[in-house]
């Protein structure tokens, strides 16, 4: 209790630290913040290609749905990135002045959310384009960001205070990010995971394939998971159960709501969704402990 | 009243035998068996108090101490064993310009640095303009920090830490900031500060400074106390101590060469017979 009143009462420096993260990415001046979008376009269009042209995909609405599932996937890996540097980083302010060191990691969810909403904007621009109707299900968006930013700050408060006293952590951080994304359903869709039967071909996968029941329930119960599901079955579905199958050319339809029908039998959304939080609030009450129980050595170990 | 009650303290550091850095070599060391810790007494059972209105220097030889003291005060760092206490509105100066950022405006540095000085904003906004005043750097405030030269950038930290208007002013080797203008005026700033019965603790090696800005003295060497009394007193000791140790050096050195001189001889002497 004491800790938030303490937090509290350094809440200018929060802000200040936020509105300094933000002026330094967009570096004061107006293209800055486009620029800072790019890239992120860039590697849409690349898979656009790949999935669109390459694989010709059938996947109806394929733009529309990885653009949702990838605007909430970059907010969780950009957050746990910039978190995990944000001790290390900020040493000589450890160093020097006294303030909650919670701050640090807090600053750059919070600089990472402000970020997410001016890309919002954009994401809102393209579907006014799209000519996508706005309903009250768009609020949807405002608990699954809050699910991830919730996960994101317990994983970056530990990450935060492990690579204080291990230089390594950020690059483990980094590849781990880079399997995670594949881990999500935000290239492919979800049903293809869900639906997945495997035959073992050597011990590995046969490994996997013993393992398989209990990884889909793990794979839907993670909280970037069903924060990106939370997305498009906002912006999407209306609201939607988001376990759908998508109807692919070459699928009966009667098959294909069949087996939707049995997924979303299989898969009981409201239960994930449920341990997805209480996941996400547990790994953020220990992320925080164990940052707080390490902050007093950052100023003698950074 | 004392503002500053220091009982007891003992600080600690641990360095890991071998520095370990990475994951890979924590694992390494531990299947070596190597999780020792070399340890290292910064502080030895330190106690002192000090009453509102004094102006304290503290002075010692390069890693005696001073400034994990000054750090453990600041409440940067934490003592490992004792209690300490501070009252009032402190104002660390570890170091000028704690989080200045180069691409910001000097106006946006100044409430990024203030507001982690302690400051709200609306106390920021009030003293604005004296802290630019004081700095003269009128005309640039609005152009990134990064145009300035290192000397404007110490200008700008002084005069934000002097405006803070604190109760305890800790200051770390940071006398002579500026050009000599600007020395003279920061320097007087802080006399300004003593008369107005505000306490100040100051880390330094000039000691003709020290002199002139405090009553009193402390005198650390290997994180053991060695003397706490009149500032001229403990300065003029501790120049003492260091000029008796200099002299024992030149002369051990002499020593060593006259050794070294007469070696040669010696091996003449044994090869002619």
């Amino acid at each position: 209790m004491t800790e938030i009143t303490e937090l509290w009462r350094y809440r200018e420096v929060m802000w200040n630290l936020v509105r300094r993260n933000l002026k330094v990415r967009y570096k004061n001046s107006v293209l800055g913040f486009f620029w800072s979008l790019l890239n992120p376009l860039m590697q849409i269009a690349v898979w656009w290609f790949v999935f669109k042209v390459i694989l010709e995909s059938t996947e109806p609405n394929y733009t529309a749905t990885l653009i949702t599932g990838f605007l909430p996937w970059l907010f969780f890996s950009q957050t746990v990135l910039d978190s995990t540097m944000s001790v290390t980083q900020e040493i000589s302010l450890v160093k020097k002045a006294y303030f909650p060191r919670a701050i640090l990691p807090l600053s750059t969810v919070l600089s990472n959310l402000i970020h997410l909403g001016f890309a919002f904007i954009v994401l809102l621009a393209l579907f006014a384009i799209w000519r996508v109707d706005m309903n009250v299900y768009w609020l949807l968006v405002i608990p699954s960001t809050l699910l991830i930013a919730v996960f994101a700050y317990g994983l970056s408060a530990m990450l935060a205070a492990w690579s204080v006293f291990y230089a390594d952590v950020k690059f483990i951080v980094g590849n781990l990010l880079g399997l995670w994304f594949f881990l999500t359903p935000v290239l492919y869709p979800l049903y293809l995971v869900l639906n997945k039967q495997m035959q073992a071909h050597n011990w590995l996968l046969s490994l996997v394939a013993r393992m398989l029941p209990l990884i889909k329930k793990a794979y839907l119960a993670d909280p970037v998971t069903i924060g990106i599901l939370g997305y498009r079955s906002a912006l999407l579905q209306g609201g939607a159960n988001p376990i759908v199958v998508p109807a692919l050319s070459g699928m009966e339809p009667a098959v294909r709501a069949s087996l939707q029908a049995s997924l979303r039998a299989q898969y009981p959304i409201a239960t994930y969704v449920i341990a997805a939080a209480v996941i996400a609030i547990v790994v953020a009450i220990a992320g925080h402990a164990i940052f707080v129980r390490l902050s007093h050595l950052f100023a003698e170990r950074g | 009243m004392n503002v500053i009650e220091v009982d007891h303290v003992w600080k600690r550091y641990r360095r890991p035998h071998q520095r370990v850095n990475t994951v890979k070599e924590a694992v390494m060391a531990f299947i070596r068996g190597q999780t020792g810790y070399e340890e290292f007494w910064a502080l030895r059972d330190i106690s002192f108090s000090v009453t509102a209105g004094e102006s304290i220097g503290v002075v010692g030889p390069n890693g005696s101490g001073k400034s994990t003291l000054l750090g453990l005060l600041a409440r940067v760092l934490r003592p490992t064993q004792g209690a300490i206490s501070v009252k009032g509105r402190i104002c660390p100066l570890l170091g000028l310009g704690t989080g200045f950022h180069p691409d910001l405006s000097a106006r946006e540095n100044v409430f990024l640095n203030a507001s982690l000085l302690g400051l709200s904003r609306r106390e920021i906004l009030a003293r604005y303009d004296d802290i630019v005043d004081f700095a003269e750097l009128e005309d640039l405030m609005e152009a990134p920090l990064k145009t300035f030269s290192s000397g404007m950038v110490v200008r700008l930290g002084f005069s934000i830490a002097v405006s803070l208007d604190p109760d305890l002013l800790l200051i770390d080797e940071v006398l002579s900031v500026g050009d000599e203008h600007f020395q003279h005026k920061s320097f007087q700033k802080l006399l300004d500060f003593r008369r107005d019965g505000r306490t100040i603790f100051v880390v330094s090696h000039d000691l003709d400074a020290l002199k002139a800005l405090c009553d009193r003295a402390i005198w650390l060497d290997r994180g053991n106390m060695v003397a706490d009394t009149g500032c001229e007193e403990v300065v003029d000791a501790y120049r003492k101590a260091v000029a008796e140790a200099e002299q024992r050096e030149r002369e051990a050195a002499r020593r060593q060469r006259e050794l070294a001189d007469r070696k040669p001889d010696a091996a003449q002497a044994e090869g002619a017979r």
